[in-house]
């Protein structure tokens, strides 16, 4: 057992976060400019981002607020929307177990796609990490900290952040620069190739169902091939 | 939407994604994943991210635009390919940009 110690854990899980910050702050402004963009004020805006913190459900919500739609179809769609976090809780939940529930529930909250695959990068390189909670919260404030900062410059900003020079874009050039390193094995590169044509080809899917599918289609490539090259 | 409607549904917004995200987390020990789940999970950040990189690179208004005259892809590969050689996230941004500008002039419309 190595003498990590929680602060030195928590540090190192800020510092592995911030390769990425530019993309997270880049979907954090895209998320922001666009709640005002449909309609929001200023106020439900920031509302919305601080209570939720959920970028691809509040990116669904809005064209439904904004046409008006019953609260349950708003609601139904975020739901939705989140179901991708429903397998990083699985994944997270035997390391959260001696936690009281209220912790276990802060820490599911403060799940982040980014931050998320930095913690399973941890885990699949150091599977014994002592100090994994430690390490999870700060990856978790410091994704929290740069998407609200993003979000909230966005809102303020709307009317002057120009969105045609393709700002989105640098959000998901930042994707690809976490999904290159993990497709180093088989099985990851076959997962990989599933699950993005699933998901074009799904594409159409309401809710954006065909997210869930794809990551389902290509998790199940992925273990297939990696217990054909086991056997 | 009233006022109210609206912030109705901003707190629903908000538990579904607490029941999404902390739900599992909050099962008894009772509820138990099976070792090959398990095992399929740590190929979960790799497959969500493709899965949402992928339309948006290859996807123009619902079509499939599978050609190096799509900027989008010629971002995303251009991108991929710094970031294999300098492993650099800012490098694969400005490096990624710069392919979709330079395709957008070169093959305006």
């Amino acid at each position: 057992m190595s003498e990590t110690s929680a602060r030195d854990a928590f540090w190192r899980g800020v510092r592995e976060l911030l390769p990425a910050g530019p993309g997270v702050f880049a979907w954090g402004l895209v998320t922001g400019v666009a709640m005002v963009k449909s309609g929001l004020t200023v106020a439900q805006a920031t509302g919305l981002s601080l209570l939720a913190y959920a970028g691809s459900a509040q990116l669904a919500a809005l064209p439904l607020i904004a046409g008006a739609a019953p609260v349950w179809v708003v609601a139904f769609t975020a739901l939705i929307a989140n179901l991708r976090f429903l397998v990083y809780a699985a994944y997270t939940r035997s390391s959260f177990t001696h936690l009281s529930a209220a912790r276990r529930t802060v820490l599911g909250y403060l799940v982040g796609d980014v931050m998320f695959v930095r913690y399973v990068a941890l885990l699949t390189n150091h599977p014994d990490y002592p100090q994994r909670v430690p390490y999870y919260v700060g990856g978790a404030i410091a994704n929290w900290i740069i998407w609200q900062v993003a979000s909230l410059l966005g809102i303020f900003g709307a009317n002057v952040i120009p969105t045609d020079w393709g700002l989105e874009l640098a959000g998901t050039l930042a994707l690809v620069a976490l999904v290159v390193p993990l497709c180093a094995k088989r099985p990851a590169l076959a997962g990989v190739a599933v699950s993005s044509a699933v998901a074009v080809l799904a594409h159409g899917l309401p809710l954006r169902l065909g997210l869930l599918l794809a990551v389902f289609a290509g998790m199940g490539t992925a273990l297939a091939v990696e217990s054909r090259s086991a056997a | 939407m009233t006022e109210a409607e609206i912030w109705l549904s901003f707190v629903l917004i908000t538990l579904a994604t607490v029941a999404t995200r902390s739900g599992l987390l909050l099962a008894g020990r009772r509820f138990v994943i099976p070792p090959r789940v398990e095992s399929a999970l740590r190929y979960a950040p790799a497959c969500a991210l493709a899965a949402i990189i992928a339309p948006d690179l290859l996807l123009s208004a619902g079509q499939v635009q599978l050609s190096v005259v799509n900027p989008r892809l010629a971002a995303g590969v251009a991108g991929a390919t710094i970031f294999l050689f300098s492993r650099s996230t800012i490098g694969t941004i400005i490096g990624g940009m710069g392919a979709f500008w330079l395709v957008r002039v070169l093959f305006p419309g």
